[in-house]
């Protein structure tokens, strides 16, 4: 029952008593509707009051008129995460601010003695019931977390159910009572503003922010100059504050942009099992692959003979790819004889692997800067970037039991025969001799 | 030369390039005047480097939480970070368009200020150390073409590193052998393999930034200390404060590029001018893929060096290099209009081989 008037009742007298209230004053005491500035009692305690309070909640007041007014629009840009902190993070801030200055302000208006002359009852009142209403808005962003996201789904339909004459407490009704009182207060704040001073609301002198600046002086010869200077000096501060508030509010966004960047590159991915399982199976792959190499190092290091192909497996044309004694790669073919026929595969002109196909004159290509190498003489067109002649390698045959059939070096010259019967058993060999040879 | 007077002539030197009188904060900064003419722009663009060389260290630490320079980890942890890490593939993306961007500008720099004649005395040890900072970028992006370790970063810096040796063929006697030796000593092992990565990063990401950072410092001081060099023949009767007009102008610019930057890696992949496979992690015993080839920044070199014999390169390299750090002396008695010609002749040349270096290359070679 409590909870009903409260909600639905109350709601319906602030918002008549304001509506007709105010109409009715601005009607009745014309020139009351202003904020009765105490600017001329006091102003330096004033600034660092009202600034603060007006620029926090001014702010805090429009997000909420935001949610209400575009709650599709809002909860979409909420649903953004980095928007959600953003928007949550600043309004901290603004009730921070603003309850900041608002302690200014009821300090100075309770200890200055020129301001206790011209302060009512009502304005202690005011005072009080916006504390515990900011007071109650801060604790609901604390406790209560993520209301820019939540509040769309309970205040706004609730407003508009007001709003549309179709009153449904029960949006809000569940909730705390932290937030049902920061409801309940709004209403209350409506429902006194056509009795004190908050009526100066619909006042609001927004086309200061846009006017010239004009200041008041005196016109008489003594105070002439300082006139101009006066002009001129608000106008730099106007045009100051200007550049200022761009360049804050861009400065503001860069860094919340890049902090947020940062933030996520140093938190890092996040993965799934699975995806750390795809991951690391790549990795696995490619550490494998190292291995292999690593293996072939070290197998060129122990080992005196170093296991090429089966003679059955080479071609005349097509070349296999193995790795000599210095860890260059090297091509296998048959040669015409049908002994094997082996030749670096590291181009003498810029070092780059040169392709295993021959082409129909029998030449193998470098791709890097197009060298054909003749694989029988080893040596370049002339035309090409190439000049030296590709080496060949020396090779020794081997038959199945492992027994040295045929030797030959890389200069030619041939030690053993190979029986052209049994050459299908065969197996080529590079020998590390001949890498001896060849250095000395 | 009584060994007196040389002594005496090097202090002299020193005494006018370092004027210690006027090493305090109201001559550097608040005294520093920027002349307005034609011209102008030319004093941005030495900003412009150094902004982008900021971007390039800031997004480089950044990248640096996740790369391993190891021959098996290394690709796949630059495809991790454009693949998995939040904003990897802008951070990367950022540092790979803003190293080209760093390299055109420094080559903008150095051609404006030597149109300018920026170099006159007292700015030699000015210009010196700019083209210090010069090689220095370039040894910047040379180094860290290789770290991710994929097809034609290793190929192309195989052939890099092997061009070093092939001028060891040019010189007499025992250093002849000095190119080669220079190459082992940089690839670390027979072939291009893990030593060079590991070279390579050390370079990369501590040896090249502490020096590039010393001789910026030395570039910087010279230039608060002698101030904006006046650019053209007629000193220019107008100019502005440095601080804080010519300084925030210059944020302004930089803000602009930011922007610029940003938009740019955010949409387009640097690697989007490639053709896919040379992206794929390097395989020490498979063939050269076709294509391979430097950034674009070594076009101006490296068509040359397709076309024409290899000592003409290195004979044009070794004049221009000497004649870069020789410039102060060389053309102390040039006009500005004749370096201005020079400038103008060395941008189109840099241009049409960097733009068209592949059409002509077709074109001699049929």
């Amino acid at each position: 029952m409590i909870d009903a008037f409260l909600l639905i009742g109350l709601p319906y007298v602030a918002i008549a008593v304001c509506i007709f209230g105010t109409i009715y004053r601005l009607r009745a005491e014309k020139f009351t509707q202003s904020a009765l500035s105490s600017q001329f009692l006091e102003s330096n305690q004033l600034v660092w009051g009202s600034l603060p309070w007006h620029i926090g909640i001014g702010l805090i007041i429009l997000a909420h008129l935001l949610a209400l007014i575009f709650p599709g629009t809002w909860s979409g840009l909420m649903q953004n995460r980095t928007i959600l902190y953003t928007t949550e993070g600043v309004g901290i801030a603004l009730a921070v601010l603003a309850v900041a200055g608002l302690v200014v302000l009821i300090i100075r208006r309770i200890t200055s003695a020129r301001i206790q002359a011209v302060t009512s009852v009502m304005d202690l009142v005011i005072l009080t019931l916006l504390l515990v209403q900011v007071g109650l808005g801060l604790a609901t962003a604390a406790i209560y977390r993520w209301g820019a996201m939540w509040a769309t789904a309970a205040a706004t339909p609730y407003v508009w159910s007001l709003l549309t004459f179709q009153p449904d407490a029960s949006y809000v009704s569940g909730l705390p009572l932290v937030i049902r009182g920061h409801i309940i207060g709004a209403w209350l704040i409506i429902l006194l503003i056509p009795f004190s001073r908050l009526i100066h609301m619909f006042a609001l002198p927004l086309d200061y922010l846009f006017r010239p600046p004009q200041k008041v002086v005196w016109i008489n010869p003594r105070h002439q100059e300082s006139a101009v200077e006066l002009v001129e000096r608000e106008a730099a501060r106007r045009y100051f504050l200007k550049g200022a508030v761009g360049v804050a509010a861009g400065g503001t966004l860069l860094t919340v942009g890049a902090a947020d960047k940062v933030f996520r590159f140093f938190f890092g991915p996040r993965l799934s099992e699975r995806e750390e399982a795809k991951l690391m199976a790549i990795r696995v792959k490619r550490l494998e692959k190292t291995v292999e190499h690593k293996k072939y190092e070290l197998e060129r290091q122990q080992n005196d003979y170093i296991f090429v192909a089966k003679l059955s497996e080479l071609e005349p044309r097509k070349g296999r790819y193995f790795i000599d004694y210095a860890m260059k790669p090297a091509l296998a073919f048959k040669d015409t004889d049908g002994m094997p026929l082996l030749i670096s595969a590291k181009c003498t002109h810029l070092g780059c692997t040169v392709g295993a196909d021959c082409n129909a004159e029998g030449k193998i290509l470098c791709p890097c800067h197009v060298s054909y190498f003749d694989i029988h003489t080893g040596k370049p067109n002339p035309d090409s970037p190439a000049k030296a002649p590709l080496p060949h390698i020396g090779w020794v045959l081997m038959d199945q039991d492992g027994k040295l059939v045929a030797s030959k070096h890389a200069d030619g010259s041939l030690t053993g025969r190979a029986d052209p019967e049994k050459a299908d058993t065969y197996s080529v060999f590079i020998a590390k001799y001949h890498e001896r040879v060849e250095e000395s | 030369m009584k060994p007196g007077t040389a002594l005496r002539s090097v202090t002299d030197f020193l005494a006018g390039r370092f004027p210690v009188d006027k090493l305090d904060f109201h001559s550097m900064v608040e005294k520093k005047e920027v002349p307005l003419h034609k011209m102008s722009w030319g004093y941005y663009t030495g900003g412009l480097t150094l902004f982008f060389f900021l971007v390039q260290v800031v997004t480089g630490l950044l990248l640096l939480f996740y790369y391993q320079p190891t021959v098996s980890d290394a690709h796949a942890s630059v495809e991790y970070i454009t693949q998995h890490v939040a904003c990897g593939a802008l951070i990367r993306n950022m540092h790979a368009w803003s190293s080209s961007c760093m390299i055109f500008f420094v080559i903008v720099h150095l051609l404006v200020t030597f149109a300018m004649k920026a170099f006159e005395k007292p700015r030699e040890i000015t210009w010196i150390a700019g083209v210090m900072l010069l090689f220095l970028t370039f040894t910047f992006g040379f180094t860290g073409y290789l770290l991710p370790w994929n097809q034609i970063a290793v190929n192309a810096t195989k052939v890099g590193l092997q061009s070093v040796e092939y001028a060891g063929a040019y010189l007499p006697g025992t250093l002849s052998e000095l190119p080669r030796i220079l190459r082992e000593t940089f690839q670390g092992e027979a072939s291009v393999g893990q030593s060079t990565l590991g070279r390579f990063y050390a370079l990369h990401v501590v040896i090249l930034p502490l020096c590039f950072v010393a001789v910026l410092g030395l570039h910087l001081l010279q230039v608060q200390l002698h101030g904006m060099s006046q650019g053209i023949d007629t000193p220019s009767p107008t100019s502005e404060r440095f601080f804080p007009i010519f300084f925030s102008k210059d944020l302004e610019v930089w803000s602009v590029a930011f922007l610029i930057l940003f938009v740019l890696a955010l949409c387009l992949p640097f690697e989007s001018f490639l053709p896919f496979p040379l992206l794929e992690p390097y395989d020490p015993l498979g063939a050269t893929p076709a294509g391979i080839k430097p950034e674009w920044y070594f076009y101006f070199v490296y068509y040359p060096l397709e076309l024409l014999p290899f000592w003409v390169i290195m004979l044009g390299s070794a004049v221009v290099a000497a004649g870069l750090f020789l410039t102060p002396w060389i053309f102390k008695g040039t006009s500005r209009k004749t370096l201005a010609f020079i400038a103008v002749a060395a941008t189109l040349y840099l241009v049409v081989m960097t733009l068209f270096g592949e059409q002509i290359y077709h074109l001699v070679k049929g």
